[in-house]
């Protein structure tokens, strides 16, 4: 299959619409120094991106590649060797930033002796939120992550994907403009990430940016509207998901079900255009289509075994 | 009870006296200045090196800019105290009120290490408390301030808190405010458990059965004199009742009321509560001033060759004296007269009669040249070498007239003027001297509430706590958990022994050497101080080399390596111990072990001097963090 994908090589940092870059990069490297000053590694060389307003944007990359690193920049947790990480046109290290931006780190990090309510009810308090406003955002975030069975329980008793959702609702307690979201989806079961995908787009929907960083690139192309693939701390591609994904010179169609007549004819229409018929077989569903739709079959019938398919 | 440096009123501390001191304001905002300014070249120069000189400077502004524009402005108490209410809940839920439990634990078992024949169980009670309450609370701080942000940083639970909208200096001071809660609250624990420990523990009283009493004086008088039951390991032997009321002996630091009730065979002799062990006596003090064997004003008294200076001596049977200057002696504060105590040291050339006293005399001077009466009769007295003795000095007294008789005169109208007074003190005795101190002798204003005095015993342990949090939370802005409990023990320990530090420093500069010479006269450092004995490089060699600290010690070539790294090491310690606060200064438990009350001057200064320590550590803290790469 001769297979050309368009729009293949990162474009220039745009300086047309700035008014719509929430994130921006220019030149930005990280080298993480010894305790005498001797580099060890160069996490990130040279980044320039663009994250615009109401976009979804994905952040791919190997392990290692500098994904987190981008992330941890672009929060303050980490100081640029050269070059700017900017957020909302100010430098990222702005507290006032801080007041419109969402975080949910690859790991929860959060403090296992608090329950659910106090943690969300602390990380309230760090944005100043009247007492009442804080308890209405507390309940709404419990419920919207599906955790007030459990909102009164201690996180060190919580399972890795419980604790993950409550991450996700520290993120939003502030209903921030602007979330970033490194690796969101790891750890939870194929529920979980179907939701959390989901949750994703309704951000979207609510005109909110995302900047997600993944290694599940199933995940990612889900839901993202621009991805940037990152290997060994540099840009490598950059563009519109389905952009980079289309296979320009295949045409792809698909029908019910039709006959060994009408399946042959159709080859033949195609060869009299000069063209080639690549393949004619039953399209696949995803795995995790299957999976839900078995989950939620077994839910709403619950008793029911299957037999293995050959 | 010794107190080696002299206590100002608040604003005579605070604030600069013209030609005689700076003041604590002026000296802290000296102090200030100069850490603010080598601490900003300190942190360029690590930046130049590191980043370029332009570059470097730009980082550094930068960061000083942002401090004033954007973390001042913004600071928020609610976040502060939220991340407050954080550290609380965090050591609550790791049980550290363990602590208190250890505590009680220490206080349930007391008796079994508590000397029972004490002669003074009241200081023993009273020091028990105070000294586990201090040293546990601090224990308690230290490890509490000195591993939470480490452990946070460790964890990253720390990346959901600064990527929200907080400043560093709510961080810091958010765990000051916390950890400082947590150790008040076990502190207001223990002060309430101790309290009523101390009361129980001295709780206590006597029988008097009638056998043991013998009547004195006429029949009919109600006068009667024998001795009390043997009770709480020790018994009052002498009790002298007069018109049916009388008071028992001083034994074992106090004494009881005794009052007669009934009569015939219906008698009965009632010991009222112990008194005189918990107390807190305002003592009045005056000025110290002394005259040589021939009658001449001097500086100050003669050395006998005591290590600890404290006190100077008067030889006995001389003109040589001890003369204290009070002022404010009126009627209104000491109505009927003027309770004093004296507390003397006592040097004996020989030993004499070792079971007898040293006999000194005593008599009061008026300032005033041209006064009608210039002095009292001579009084004399009996010293106590461990123990204070009280004198009630009456109103009524004789005085000297003129003509070197003696007629009664009233002591604050003819003895006093304009409410000042001399006590003049000699030693009797040939051969033998009395040692004093200017806080050896005082009047005895009045008694402030022992529980009142409890408390600000208490409050000056707050205040160390409240120190070491803030020292513990600063080491753990830049340092890993276990390196900043490290340094802050050390820091604590630098505090309570900075006087010797100093000596250490001030020792190893002595002698004709040029560069020493250079160096006592930069630093003032005056000739024969300190202590010998070098650094800790050489106190090193001498310990392996089993020499003493006075004589030579003989290292060849490695002697001047050697000698440069102590002098190194020291500056840089004896810089340091500049800038803590001395910790010592801050025990005010021996106030409240002798039963003397906590002067408000001294706390209010305490408070002062701990507040601002308080903020310059946050404010360091603050920079640290602030300029950390919290995810490197």
């Amino acid at each position: 299959m001769n297979s050309s994908t368009a729009g293949s090589v990162a474009s220039p940092p745009s300086s047309g619409a700035t008014q719509d870059v929430v994130l921006e990069t220019r030149s930005l490297s990280k080298d993480y120094r010894d305790f005498w000053g001797r580099r060890k590694v160069r996490a990130l060389k040279g980044l320039n991106l663009e994250v615009r307003r109401g976009e979804i944007f994905g952040l791919l990359g190997p392990n290692g590649s500098g994904k987190s690193t981008t992330i941890k920049l672009m929060l303050g947790l980490l100081f640029p060797t050269t070059g700017h990480a900017l957020a909302f046109g100010k430098d990222a290290t702005d507290v006032s930033n801080k007041e419109r931006i969402g975080y949910l780190p690859e790991e929860s990090y959060l403090y296992k002796f608090l329950n659910a309510e106090e943690t969300l009810d602390f990380y309230g308090r760090l944005f100043n939120m009247s007492a009442d406003r804080r308890r209405q955002r507390v309940n709404e975030l419990i419920q919207m992550v599906g955790l007030d069975w459990a909102k009164r329980r201690q996180l060190k008793e919580y399972s890795k994907g419980m604790t993950r959702r409550i991450g996700l609702a520290q993120a939003l307690i502030n209903d921030p403009e602007l979330i970033l979201l490194d690796e969101p989806t790891s750890g939870l079961d194929p529920i979980g990430t179907r939701e959390m995908k989901d949750l994703i787009l309704e951000l979207r929907k609510q005109g909110k940016t995302v900047l997600m960083c993944s290694h599940l690139l199933a995940d990612v192309q889900d839901v993202c509207d621009r991805i940037a693939i990152l290997h060994q701390g540099e840009l490598k591609e950059l563009g519109r998901v389905d952009s980079l994904l289309t296979v320009q010179d295949v045409t792809q169609m698909r029908t019910t079900k039709l006959s060994k007549e009408a399946e042959d004819e159709i080859r033949a229409v195609v060869a009299r255009h000069g063209g080639e018929v690549l393949g004619v077989e039953n399209p696949t569903t995803t795995l995790e289509d299957l999976f839900l739709n078995i989950v939620r079959d077994s839910e709403a019938r619950p008793g029911r075994r299957a037999q293995e398919k050959v | 009870m010794p107190i080696e440096y002299e206590i100002l009123p608040f604003l005579d501390w605070l604030l600069p006296t013209v030609g005689e001191r700076y003041g604590a304001l002026l000296q802290f905002a000296a102090s200030f200045a100069i850490l603010a300014t080598l601490g900003l070249l300190v942190w360029y120069l690590f930046a130049a090196i590191r980043l370029g000189p332009s570059e470097g400077f730009y980082a550094v502004a930068k960061v000083v800019f942002n401090a004033f524009s954007q973390d001042l402005p913004g600071f928020s108490l609610r976040r502060t105290f939220a991340l407050a209410r954080l550290a609380i809940q965090e050591s609550v839920r790791k049980r550290v009120f363990v602590a208190f439990i250890v505590f009680v634990i220490v206080l349930l078992f007391a008796n079994w290490f508590l000397d029972d024949n004490n002669p003074n169980p009241g200081r023993l009670y009273l020091g028990l408390v105070m000294t586990t309450s201090n040293y546990l609370l601090l224990v308690l701080t230290l490890f509490l301030s000195a591993f939470s942000l480490p452990t946070d940083i460790k964890n990253r639970t720390i990346y959901t808190i600064v990527t929200k909208p907080v400043r560093p200096s709510e961080i810091v001071l958010g765990r000051v405010i916390g950890f400082a809660s947590v150790g008040t609250a076990m502190l207001a624990l223990m002060c309430v458990t101790s309290y009523f420990f101390v009361l129980r523990g001295l709780n206590h009283t006597h029988e008097i059965a009638a056998t043991e009493m013998a009547p004195t004086g006429e029949p009919g008088a109600n006068s009667w004199k024998g001795r009390t039951s043997f009770d709480a390991h020790h018994r009052h032997e002498e009790v002298i009742i007069e018109n049916g009321q009388g008071v028992t002996n001083l034994e074992m630091g106090h004494w009881h009321q005794v009052t007669v009730e009934g009569e015939g065979d219906q008698r009965r002799f009632v010991v009222g509560p112990h008194q005189g062990m918990l107390r807190a006596r305002v003592p009045v003090y005056g000025k110290l001033g002394f005259l040589d064997r021939a009658g001449q004003p001097a500086a100050e008294g003669i050395s006998v060759g005591d290590e600890w200076v404290y006190r100077s001596y008067i030889e006995g049977k001389t003109q040589s004296t001890a003369i204290w200057t009070f002022r404010g002696v009126v009627e209104p504060k000491f109505p009927n007269g003027l309770p004093m105590e004296i507390n003397l040291g006592v040097f004996r050339t020989h030993k004499g009669n070792i079971e007898q006293t040293v006999l000194g005399e005593l008599f009061i001077v008026n300032p005033n040249e041209r006064a009608k009466f210039r002095r009292s009769e001579v009084i004399p007295f009996s010293s106590r070498e461990f123990e204070p003795l009280e004198m009630f000095l009456k109103r009524e007294i004789n005085g000297v007239d003129a003509r070197g008789k003696l007629v009664p005169v009233d002591l604050f109208r003819d003895l006093t003027d304009n409410g000042a007074l001399e006590i003049h003190i000699r030693c009797a005795e040939p051969g033998q001297y009395f040692g004093m101190a200017q806080r050896d002798v005082f009047l005895k204003a009045s008694d402030r509430t022992f529980m009142m005095n409890f408390l600000k015993g208490h409050i000056s342990i707050w205040l160390q706590m409240l120190m070491v949090t803030s020292l513990g939370v600063m080491f753990s802005t830049f340092l890993t958990g276990p390196v900043a409990m490290l340094g802050t023990f050390a820091s604590i320990v630098l505090g309570y022994f900075s006087n010797f530090v100093v000596k250490v420093f001030d020792g190893m500069f002595q002698g004709p050497d040029a560069l020493k010479r250079f160096v006592r006269e930069l630093f003032g450092i005056p000739e024969e101080a300190g202590v010998p004995g070098g650094g800790p490089l050489e106190s090193f060699v001498r310990m392996l080399r089993q020499a003493n600290q006075t004589s030579d010690l003989e290292l060849g070539i490695a002697q001047r390596p050697a000698e440069y790294l102590d002098v190194g090491f020291m500056l840089v310690v004896r810089l340091f111990v500049q800038l803590l606060p001395d910790f010592k200064k801050f025990d005010n438990s021996a106030y409240v072990t002798y039963g003397i009350d906590v002067e408000p001057n001294l706390l209010a200064a305490q408070i002062v001097t701990a507040l601002s320590f308080v903020l310059v550590t946050s404010l360091i803290g603050y920079f640290f963090l602030k300029t950390r790469e919290l995810a490197a």
